[in-house]
């Protein structure tokens, strides 16, 4: 089958104008326009199957909404192609709008002035939804999202927690195939968050082609199987998630509390290649270790057999500590792919 | 419901919210109104001007005042805004047309603008003391050249407002709009005021159908002939726009940078 969403070479440059500051730089510009460029997105290829959820990260300014317009077929590109589900974005607009939702966590699609149920009844009429359908999706997101409270409140009267739920669902209500959500946790607190990440989920084992936007990496873990790095508008990775943390994210550290204090030069000899650091007391002990040359199993076992264990937890880097050594340049990929 | 339909209903239910806004823009034109009539009784209370009498300027002031209220409220203010907040960006991966979607909302705001005028005209002529109304064929005509306000309006101001695709802010374009509109569609005076050259032109444009063809068919300045040749013109250039508009969209959303992350 081919792949939903095809971009090949895709770049997007932004000519922006050159003003000095002030209304003499206004009007000097009024007379010699001068502009820069900025590309934003830089030669980009990427192929999304059907059912993938795809995480889409990177720095502040890397690149990453103005990719989901392109493929939105929101902005044209300079150069490049996209292709969603062999169609193309503005010769096809209407049949693409019926394959996609877009949601930006910055934006609403909500009618400010009208009840969340009348945004969503306009929506329904839009997309031209059969009442039974309607019912039943709108009952589905219910249960998850929890849109009973919302739904009679006017759109301009809800928190930013109840907005996004609501931009949600109303970004599913027609089915899409495929739907780019750009910062959908922005802003929300744990618990909306731990809503939201399960509605993603929902979506996924329906099998909803997702691209996930997010500075929040949590809300990747345990979601996206794929990653995408982009930086200054240049795809730096594309991968398998787990392979990128069975690689860089090999670090664990065990936490001990033991009965009698440890002798920390007896853990030494007792696991080689380990780092060991004493706790806050000295019944406290850290053991760090790449988890490729020990086990958790081993370290405690080892351990146990020196002192009587009171309690102990193992630290695993996210991959979070992974993408921000990425950003600060400590990990370069050497391929485009790994 | 057809997307159009849901779009305008959502406009006709929504708009209540802001009766405030709806009734101080419309006391606006009214204050105009009053102050018009005044100006006008005192200059045509001896001898008509150029050919209008006083009962005949009450009738187009009145005119003019109707045409003013109808599409505006916050057509113009919610289309600018939306291409300037970035919200245009949604409004481009829904499956309609963007023209008709907007035409759907300005006409969806319409029923309280005119509940508004009925009322405002109706109590005026019980205080001026009574309007001639025109015969039939001269009302029907008078009838269609007021239904064609609605799509003309709507198109100036749309145009206007895609403008922001270029200009990134609304404020002079709107400016210049009213400029243009209120002297060149005769409701500041009467396009017959204007020196010769600038009443013609005024009367072959786009502006003349806002305010100027209903008002002198109502006022029987105009005969049915002429009547029939100013409604054409009307027509046209709704048309012209419809498709003008179009044309404006495509060049506006192949160069569009939506704003903000
Ligand atoms: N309309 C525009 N005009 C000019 N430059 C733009 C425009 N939109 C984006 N840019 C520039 O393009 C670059 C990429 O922006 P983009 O919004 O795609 O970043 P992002 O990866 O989404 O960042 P963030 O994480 O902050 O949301 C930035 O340098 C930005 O300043
Ligand atoms: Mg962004």
């Amino acid at each position: 089958m081919p792949p939903i969403v095809e971009a090949r070479d895709l770049t997007k440059v932004f000519r922006r104008p050159e003003k000095d500051p002030g209304l003499a730089g206004s009007l000097k510009h009024l007379v010699r326009r001068r502009f820069t460029d900025k590309v934003a997105v830089d030669h980009i290829d990427l192929s999304i199957e059907a059912g993938e959820a795809v995480a889409y990260v990177g720095p502040n300014g890397a690149g990453k909404s103005t990719t989901v317009k392109l493929l939105s077929g929101i902005l044209v590109p300079t150069t490049g192609e996209v292709r969603i589900d062999g169609l193309h974005p503005q010769h096809d607009r209407t049949a693409i709008a019926h394959r996609i939702g877009v949601l930006f966590g910055q934006r609403t699609q909500l009618w400010w002035d009208l009840p969340v149920r009348e945004s969503f009844a306009v929506l329904r009429d839009i997309y031209g939804l059969d009442a039974a359908t309607y019912r039943k999706r709108l009952a589905r997101f219910d249960e998850v999202l929890d849109l009973g409270e919302i739904l009679p409140t006017l759109g301009r009267k809800l928190s930013l927690g109840q907005r996004m739920r609501a931009d949600l669902a109303a970004a599913m209500l027609h089915g899409p195939r495929v739907v780019y959500l750009d910062e959908p946790t922005i802003g929300l607190d744990l618990q909306v968050k731990d809503k939201v990440r399960e509605f993603f989920r929902t979506l996924r084992d329906e099998g909803t082609t997702v691209m996930l936007t997010s500075h929040d990496l949590a809300d990747i873990e345990g979601f996206c199987r794929r990653l995408v790095i982009i930086d200054e508008g240049r795809i730096i990775f594309d991968g398998d998630l787990g392979a990128v943390k069975d690689q860089y994210a090999r670090e664990r550290i065990l936490h001990v509390e033991t009965e009698q204090p440890v002798p920390v030069e007896a853990v030494r000899l007792a696991l080689p290649g380990a780092v060991i650091t004493e706790g806050e007391t000295p019944n406290q002990i850290s053991v760090r270790f790449d988890r490729f040359v020990l086990t958790a199993g081993h370290a405690v076992t080892a351990l146990a057999g020196l002192a009587t264990l009171v309690d102990f937890r193992v630290d695993e880097p996210s991959i979070e500590d992974v993408i921000r050594r990425v950003y600060s340049g400590e990990i370069l990929f050497d391929a485009k792919s790994a | 419901m057809g997307a159009y339909t849901a779009q305008a209903r959502g406009v006709a239910l929504g708009i209540l919210e802001y009766r405030v806004n709806v009734l101080l823009g419309i006391v606006a034109t009214l204050m105009q109104l009053v102050a018009l009539l005044a100006v006008w009784q005192v200059l045509l209370a001896d001898s008509p001007v150029q050919g209008f009498t006083w009962p005949q300027m009450q009738a187009y002031l009145l005119v003019t005042f109707a045409c003013g209220a109808l599409v505006s409220t916050n057509s113009d203010f919610r289309m600018a805004f939306r291409i300037q907040s970035g919200l245009v960006a949604l409004d481009l991966v829904k499956p309609v047309d963007y023209q008709r979607s907007r035409f759907a909302e300005a006409l969806g705001g319409l029923w309280l603008e005119v509940v508004l005028i009925l009322i405002v005209v109706t109590s005026a002529a019980a205080l001026l003391g009574g309007l001639t109304v025109p015969a039939g064929p001269a009302l029907a005509l008078f009838a269609i050249s007021m239904l064609l306000v609605v799509p003309l309006k709507f198109l100036i101001v749309y145009v206007g407002t895609l403008a922001c695709f270029w200009t990134q802010s609304y404020m002079g374009v709107q400016w210049a709009r009213i400029a243009v509109m209120s002297l060149l569609s005769g409701a500041l005076i009467p396009l017959a005021y204007l020196p010769g050259w600038l009443g013609t032109i005024a009367q072959w444009s786009p502006f003349a159908g806002l305010t100027s063809t209903p008002a002198l068919i109502y006022i029987g300045r105009v005969g049915f002939g002429d009547g029939m040749m100013l409604v054409a013109v009307e027509l046209g250039w709704v048309i012209v726009l419809w498709f003008g508009a179009r044309l404006l969209w495509r060049a506006a959303v192949r160069q569009l940078t939506v704003n903000g992350g």
